[in-house]
């Protein structure tokens, strides 16, 4: 066990103090954040610059009520032949496109955008949203209605009903029900299942890479005259976790100190004053800090669960193969049932309790991805349980035949070997 | 008896299409340095990671002081492969410490005893780089510390001179035969007969996966020598030739050195009287010196491999 914990050390300092991990654990959240924010701001700044087209409008009604928008701006050009248009207006123009309009806006192919150059959903939505109002007001003043006034009836009239959902505790006193977001909880869900698919993932390949490493440099030779191939393959998947626990950890103290802290002090009272549930709920759910503590405790369970489960697979097809990309067959197949756990946990969302999900966060190789992300809709505790036993006892079971593979693998070299083979190691 | 640290009893290992040991027997006394032998690709690297359990041989034992090799005795012998190993990303001196406490001395122990290692080899400026800063001989120098720090009683060295310049080879010789007087056991294998013959006192010659020669390296040397001597004297050498005839014959050429003397070599067999031939020579052939003439390690690495021994 002494000298499991000095390979433990090693693999552990060794790889904390690199500048890389320094910068990766603080920066992430950092960068985590910023994929949050920044589809937003695209959508604000990106719209790139607005473009020109130009109109041939044969119904004669359409193209004069059309209004410049931020993407685009409109060039009336009623008496131009298509001929003619496409001929002036070519790509030296300047010209984003031609849109011609027939005679029976309504008729199918009746609209064409002719373009330039590659037309984008932005663009082609603008238009067709100022059509379809300008056709229906149309048709409405047709029907005799006064559309102005018509408008004005409707923006009256226009109302905005939010759902306020709560978990039943059997009381019937709504204010002491603990109220719950779906959207808050698919978002959280999202977050721990897509960073356990990324620790499983990229820590998963530093075992293996590392394994390879210390096979190709012959380290390994004598690092077993010292201490137990089983010694050595442990210690090395345990200290890898212990780096991955610390990243977590140092999240996981940046994360609840601004629950703690930062969020009640610039939301709270904007927040109570605003009326958006949706808002409520998430300053409600990001300020509770003991809800955040429990899912970062259920986290490291699961995160450690699944990287040791994983990792020792890694670790034995790390064995096996004289280099990284002679490995790359190997972390396939090792990838399939992580890949199948984030496909399950899209469909989780939908219905947390579905038979499929309640049995993908038992089964140990997809329970950790699927279990953290049901976690957040509130999931009976023995199941939870249920899942981690399970997840933990494979854990050992996989590990002995790991470590079966192991202790050979790093002895051989030259060429990779066959499942058979394989086979014959773990009989050995 | 001989106490015998180390026995290797009819150990064979095939690995696919190809015998890599074939039935090799052999027995390392107990203080020796012994020089396991034999041309590239005859079989000594595949039973040297036999003995420290890296490799499983077919069939065969391996006895450590007289009984069945376990799985824990490995922890008591220093190995150092041919293809060093060491992490090259890690520090030097963290690296060396790392090692020695796997082999289970306390930080503090290793420190001292590294850092005097590294002041002995001149390494003491490259305790704080990494191992990939290092020269190729200044890694394998450290790689040897990492080895012989714990001061086991069983050292096994593949080939620990290659890739070394003279003075730094001539350098490891020298705590090689340190660690020997200190108590050590020592097993290196080489295919340079030169430094066998400088520190080997027992030898094991392998050539295509069998052991072709086996024992004390004065006693083969002396078989392999023919009774062959040389002789120094006054006379020419058709004085000589008739002098010594029956008993003796003059072998090749003689040849004159300075102060008028002639330097020729006799061959003696094995059952005539060699104080005969000394006393012939004394009184015809103005005797100065006569000696046996040990072959060069070299001239019998080359006879047992072409079989001509």
């Amino acid at each position: 066990m002494n000298k499991t914990k000095l390979i433990i050390v090693r693999e552990f300092s060794e790889r904390v103090r690199k500048k890389s991990f320094i910068i990766t654990t603080l920066l992430m959240p950092l960068l985590m954040i910023g994929l949050m924010v920044a589809p937003s701001l695209m959508m604000m700044y990106g719209g790139g610059e607005q473009k020109q087209i130009v109109v041939i409008d044969r119904t004669g009604v359409v193209a004069e009520n059309l209004t410049p928008t931020p993407e685009v701006q409109y060039i009336e050009h009623n008496d131009l032949s298509i001929q003619d248009a496409c001929r002036i207006y070519g790509e030296q123009s300047g010209v984003f496109g031609i849109l011609y309009i027939g005679s029976d806006i309504e008729a199918r192919d009746s609209v064409t955008l002719i373009s330039n150059s590659s037309s984008t959903p932005v663009i082609e939505e603008s238009i067709s949203k100022q059509l379809n109002e300008i056709v229906k007001r149309n048709k409405l003043a047709e029907l005799g209605y006064d559309v102005d006034s018509l408008e004005r009836v409707m923006q009256s009239v226009e109302t905005n009903i939010d759902i306020r959902t709560r978990i039943n505790n059997g009381t019937g006193d709504m204010e002491a029900m603990e109220s719950s977001s779906s959207g808050i909880n698919y978002a959280l869900g999202m977050i721990l299942g897509m960073l356990l698919y990324m620790v499983i993932i990229l820590y998963g390949q530093m075992v293996l890479t590392s394994v390879v490493e210390e096979k190709s440099s012959r380290v390994i030779d004598v690092l077993v005259t010292s201490c137990t191939p089983f010694q050595i393959m442990m210690g090395k998947i345990l200290g890898i976790a212990l780096v991955a626990l610390t990243q977590i950890a140092v999240w996981a103290v940046l994360i609840i100190s601004a629950s703690k802290f930062l969020i009640p002090a610039l939301f709270s009272a904007e927040v109570a004053a605003s009326n958006d549930m949706m808002m409520q709920a998430l300053v409600g759910t990001l300020g509770d800090t003991g809800y955040i503590a429990s899912l970062f405790a259920y986290l490291i369970l699961f995160i450690l669960g699944g990287f040791l489960l994983y990792a020792s697979l890694y670790a034995a097809a790390g064995s096996a193969v004289d280099s990284v990309q002679d490995g790359q067959q190997f972390n396939t197949i090792i990838m399939m049932p992580i890949i199948l756990s984030l496909i399950i946990m899209m469909s989780v969302f939908n219905d947390p309790n579905s038979p499929i999900a309640f049995w993908a966060s038992i089964i140990p190789f997809t329970s950790p991805i699927v279990m953290i992300a049901r976690i957040p809709f509130g999931i009976p505790t023995w199941e939870i349980i249920v899942s981690l036993v399970t997840l933990y006892l494979s854990f050992v079971v996989v590990a002995w035949v790991a470590a079966k593979i192991y202790r050979i693998g790093i002895f051989m070299h030259g060429k990779r070997p066959s499942w058979r083979e394989l086979g014959r190691w773990l009989r050995m | 008896m001989v106490d015998n640290i180390l026995q290797v009893e009819h150990i064979s290992k095939s690995y696919t299409g190809h015998r890599a040991l074939d039935d090799v027997s052999l027995s390392v006394p107990r203080g020796a340095v012994y020089g396991l032998l034999g041309p590239n690709g005859a079989g000594k690297t595949t039973l040297i990671r036999i003995i420290n359990r890296i490799t499983l041989a077919d069939s065969g034992s391996v006895l450590l002081d007289g009984k069945p090799m376990q799985a824990e005795d490995i922890f008591h012998i220093g190995y150092m492969p041919e293809e060093r190993g060491l992490y090259k990303k890690m520090r030097v001196g963290e690296q060396a410490i790392f090692f020695a406490r796997l082999k289970g001395m306390s930080r503090r122990e290793a420190e001292r005893r590294l850092h005097n290692w590294f002041l002995r080899l001149g390494l003491d400026e490259w305790w704080g780089r990494k191992v990939e800063d290092l020269s190729k001989g200044m890694a394998q120098k450290v790689q040897f510390i990492s080895t012989v720090v714990h001061e086991p009683k069983l050292l096994i060295f593949d080939e620990p001179f290659s890739g070394f310049d003279p003075i730094n080879a001539n350098l490891l010789k020298d705590e090689i035969l340190g660690l020997h007087d200190r108590g050590a056991t020592i097993i290196l294998s080489t295919h340079n007969m030169a430094s066998v013959e400088e520190i080997c006192d027992h030898m094991t010659l392998i050539n295509k996966s069998r052991n072709i020669l086996s024992g004390s390296v004065e006693e083969i040397r002396r078989t392999a020598g023919g009774n062959v001597f040389e002789v120094i004297h006054r006379s020419n050498s058709q004085t000589l030739a008739e002098a010594i005839t029956p008993i003796a014959q003059l072998l090749g050429q003689s040849e004159g050195i300075v102060g008028g003397y002639t330097r020729s070599k006799i061959h003696i067999p094995k059952d005539e009287d060699v104080r005969e031939v000394i006393a012939r020579l004394n009184d015809h052939c103005g005797l100065r010196s006569i000696n046996e003439v040990m072959p060069s390690m070299n001239d019998i690495f080359i006879r047992a491999v072409n079989g001509t021994l």
